[in-house]
């Protein structure tokens, strides 16, 4: 049984789906294939690694849902950012450009 | 935060809701998947198993979100429990055997744990116990000591009220006395004590008020009395308007005026007391001892305590009280009773010095710590290779589970969660364990109390059905770790099954190897307990090695009680009467060897010191006084005490001292010439100044033996018959049985019976407890 997240740090995930839903609300899939458009689909969110962790950060506070229709009529859970998420948004992102300052600087040097 | 806690809330109580939820959310993210796949142009049929495909299994994915849920652990921690007690219950053999093992060794080490923690761990239960101060003084007396650790009244007053490092000080005194008249008499323990006892311990009382400074001014002006609570309890049924009623002390009307709170027993431990009552009181208390009226000084009768004040460290205040025992002493020796002194004897007076011990120590503690630590320690052990056998057990049927760990990998549980899954059922195992274990305790401590501790002794033991915090603690925390020990192995070996052999081969060969396995453990397990055994046993035998060597005579088929018809208002004529027909009663009895009488109880730490003189060893004062007894003919028989030369005493020589028997030390030390028969000495006595002078002659040898304690090298000894009036209130009788001292109970029962229609009125009950010698702590 391959795990679901092996090739997917948790905060890169974490970082990600913050991100997808800076614009606006969405539901899980929406989620997904936002995140494989923002990636140029190098990140290709699957449910068993995408549902623990959205419900992982609603736990945290940093999401919040509410059940609506989506775009086929079907009902579904729509997930937005909370004000402590906005939060978190920005010091991953921060944080993350940091680290990919440093990581490109160690690389770069040889 | 907030969030958080509606998160918990939610998932403990709304938990088929959310699941729903999940569900739903589940079933939307696949139908908007397939929609997709249907606008890319695959038949829904297609659309749909390559949803499937990507999605993966939907149980692991609703599994992996509800581990996220905070209270998830708490969940599924139920669920574990559940599934370990299903599993469990389909072997119920597996199960008896390992509570069983469990309790066994759980309940021994609980067991031991609780008579360790009062026995040795926890201190008396009055205020800052490690601030109470005992104090003693040590060297030479020259006179009596009634009690270990003792000192006189007068001592008392003058470090009452002269010293500068206690911010109060009390002195007690044990006492037996006779509750009620009649049928109803009983013998009791009281504590006689000064006014300042409660409140310098910090003792509260549960009803009524304490002994009082009123109480304890003037002589046998206040007859009142505290009763203990469990006294209070079992004699007066917790009657609450007990207080203001009278009691019959010794035939002397007393008052209640209240009841000390619960688990106070007096400060002696092992000799708990029922009864309170002010020092004041000493005459109608111990008739015929009056070492309050008289302020003698040369009696040591009661035990000092001491509450350090804020800063001054045990050091600090030995230091300050040997100033002033020093002038105090110096003024002693200058008293009349000093005259017949030469300087040397004096000046070793002078030396005397103020010791200060723990006032919550016990001598319990210091003879019982050794054993205890080695029993604990061989207790642990137990344990430990109960954890052994268990793990055996649990690692053989871990190898047999394989199979289901294989499924249960298979099906996407966590190596994690088998494991813990494995402990919890261990859990379930050392807690049914523990809780059976706590039952035996309870038992086991009753028994080892037993054989431990005098009955007097056991009484004062707050072993109740239900443990302290402290007890519950040990116990929980020997079933946790139990459970880790041998739990931790075989739940890690389970969960390195690998999936596919297990399933296909259906393992035969795991039987064999574990077959193997547990044989070996087994084994181990067998060496083990035999060499525990053997440990335990020869670590039984070397105390009780220690003990017999002890006191230096026999103490199998020896029996020793005491006696005081002062207590029932005997007149002295009486009480010699009572003596003499007592022990001719008891040495016509069949199965009675030999009865000896002593005015000094032995092995009690109670002692006779007067100065001894002679011309042989004038101006040579010695270390220690030796230790006086006045005995009666058949003593040194009775006890298994040989002569070594000369002879003992016989019924003729009943009378004022005029002849000893002394031992080899005393002999070695005070006549040192050649042959010590016939050599006179003389006994400077404080309390017939007429009998200064008068030589007493050397009539018999006996080897050393030890006299206060079992702890002290053999004093020097002197014995002299005891004249028939004697200075003592109680006589002690050792007999010699030619049986175990048990079955002569009853017949030794109807003598005293015969001797006297007094006999009745004594607790045969506390007597019966001093059935054959005690050398343990009941003797000290």
């Amino acid at each position: 049984m391959p795990a679901p997240q092996s090739d997917l740090l948790q905060g890169t995930l974490d970082v990600l789906i913050l991100k997808s839903l800076a614009l606006q609300e969405l539901h899980g899939m929406g989620i997904s294939r936002r995140i494989s458009q923002m990636t140029n689909g190098a990140f290709d969110v699957k449910a068993g690694s995408l549902f623990p962790a959205l419900h992982r950060m609603e736990q945290a506070g940093w999401l919040k849902s509410a059940w609506g229709e989506s775009e086929t009529n079907r009902r579904a859970k729509f997930y937005s950012l909370t004000k402590a998420g906005r939060k978190q948004l920005q010091t991953e992102t921060e944080r993350w450009e940091r680290i990919s300052l440093a990581m490109s600087a160690a690389l770069g040097a040889n | 935060m907030i969030s958080r806690l509606r998160g918990l809330w939610n998932n403990v109580f709304r938990r088929n809701q959310l699941d729903r939820d999940l569900d739903e959310e589940l079933r939307a993210y696949a139908e908007l998947v397939s929609a997709e796949k249907m606008r890319a142009g695959l038949s829904p049929e297609e659309a749909y198993r390559d949803t499937r495909r990507e999605m993966g299994g939907d149980e692991q994915i609703r599994q992996s979100v509800r581990d996220i849920r905070a209270g998830a652990l708490l969940d599924r921690l139920a669920q574990d429990i559940r599934y370990g007690i299903r599993t469990l219950s389909r072997s119920p053999g597996f199960c008896l055997v390992a509570v069983a093992t469990l309790a066994l060794g759980i309940g021994a080490n609980t067991a031991m744990f609780s008579l360790l923690d009062q026995i040795v761990l926890r201190l008396l239960p009055v205020k800052e116990p490690e601030r109470l101060a005992m104090i003693t003084e040590r060297g030479n007396f020259y006179g009596d000591s009634y009690g270990p650790n003792t000192i006189s009244w007068p001592m008392f007053e003058d470090l009452r009220d002269n010293n500068r490092v206690f911010s109060g000080m009390f002195c007690r005194f044990s006492t037996p006395v006779t509750l009620g008249d009649g049928d109803r008499a009983a013998q009791v323990t009281a504590e006689l004590v000064s006014a300042s006892y409660f409140s310098v311990l910090g003792v509260d009382m549960a009803l009524g008020r304490p002994i009082t400074p009123q109480d304890d001014s003037v002589p046998d002006s206040q007859p009142v009395v505290v009763l203990s609570y469990g006294f209070w309890q079992t004699y007066f049924n917790s009657d609450r308007t007990i207080v203001g009623r009278t009691i019959a002390l010794n035939s002397h009307n007393m008052t209640v005026i209240g009841v000390a709170e619960p688990g106070f027993d007096g400060v002696e431990f092992g000799n708990p007391a029922k009864l309170f009552v002010p020092i004041m009181m000493k005459t109608e208390m111990t008739p015929r001892s009056d070492g309050l009226k008289d302020r003698r000084r040369r009696l040591q009768w009661v035990t000092a305590y001491g509450r350090l004040k804020p800063k001054v460290t045990m050091e600090q205040a030995q230091l300050s009280l040997q100033t002033l025992l020093h002038s105090i002493l110096e003024m002693e020796a200058r008293e009349p009773s000093f005259r017949g002194f030469t300087a040397a004897d004096r000046e070793q007076f002078l030396r005397n010095r103020i010791q200060l011990l723990p006032g919550s120590d016990n001598g319990l503690r210091e003879y019982m710590r050794r054993p205890l630590w080695l029993l604990v320690a061989l207790t642990g052990a137990v344990l430990l290779l109960a954890c052994a056998n268990l793990a055996g057990l649990l690692l053989a049927r871990a190898t047999a589970r394989e199979q289901e760990f294989a499924v249960r990998l298979a099906i996407g549980a966590s190596r994690v969660r088998i494991v813990r899954q494995l402990l919890v059922e261990c859990l379930h195992l050392s807690g049914a364990g523990a809780l059976l274990g706590l039952a035996l305790a309870f038992i086991a401590d009753r028994v080892l109390e037993k054989m431990y501790l005098s009955p007097d002794a056991t009484a004062q033991f707050a072993v109740s059905p239900i443990p302290d915090v402290r007890v519950l603690l040990f116990t929980l925390c020997a079933m946790f770790l139990t459970s880790f020990t041998f739990g931790l192995l075989p739940a890690i070996r389970g969960s390195r099954t690998e999936i596919a052999p297990t399933i296909s081969e259906r393992s035969v060969s795991g039987a064999v190897g574990s077959l193997a396995l547990r044989r070996t453990l087994v084994g181990t397990q067998v060496a083990l307990s035999l060499l525990l055994l053997v440990g335990a046993g020869l670590s039984v035998r070397t105390l009780r090695n220690l003990e017999n060597r002890g006191p230096g005579f026999p103490t199998e088929h020896l029996l020793t009680f005491s006696i005081n018809p002062s207590l029932n208002g005997y007149s002295n004529e009486q009480t010699e009467d009572f003596f003499e027909r007592l022990a001719e009663n008891l040495q016509t009895m069949p199965g009675v060897s030999s009865v000896g009488m002593s005015g000094m109880p032995i092995l009690k730490g109670y002692a006779w010191q007067d100065a001894v003189q002679g011309k042989d060893f004038q101006g040579q004062p010695k270390q220690d006084q030796p230790v006086l007894n006045m005995i009666g003919p058949d003593y040194f028989a009775a006890l298994g005490i040989p002569l070594l030369a000369g002879r003992a005493f016989t019924v003729r020589d009943v009378g004022p001292a005029k002849y000893a028997v002394v031992n080899q030390a005393f002999a070695r030390e005070y006549l040192p010439a050649g042959n010590p028969l016939g050599k006179r000495f003389r006994l400077v006595n404080f309390d017939d100044p007429s009998q200064l002078q008068r030589d007493v002659e050397v009539i018999g040898l006996i080897p050393d033996m030890k006299y206060r304690d079992l702890r002290e090298t053999p004093p020097a000894q002197a014995y002299f018959p005891y004249y028939q009036d004697t200075k003592f209130r109680f006589m002690n009788f050792y007999l010699r049985t030619q049986v175990d001292p048990a079955c002569l109970w009853t017949r030794f029962a109807n003598a005293c019976a015969n001797s006297t229609r007094m006999f009745r009125w004594l607790d045969y009950r506390r007597s019966k407890s001093r059935l054959a010698i005690r050398c343990g702590p009941s003797g000290w």
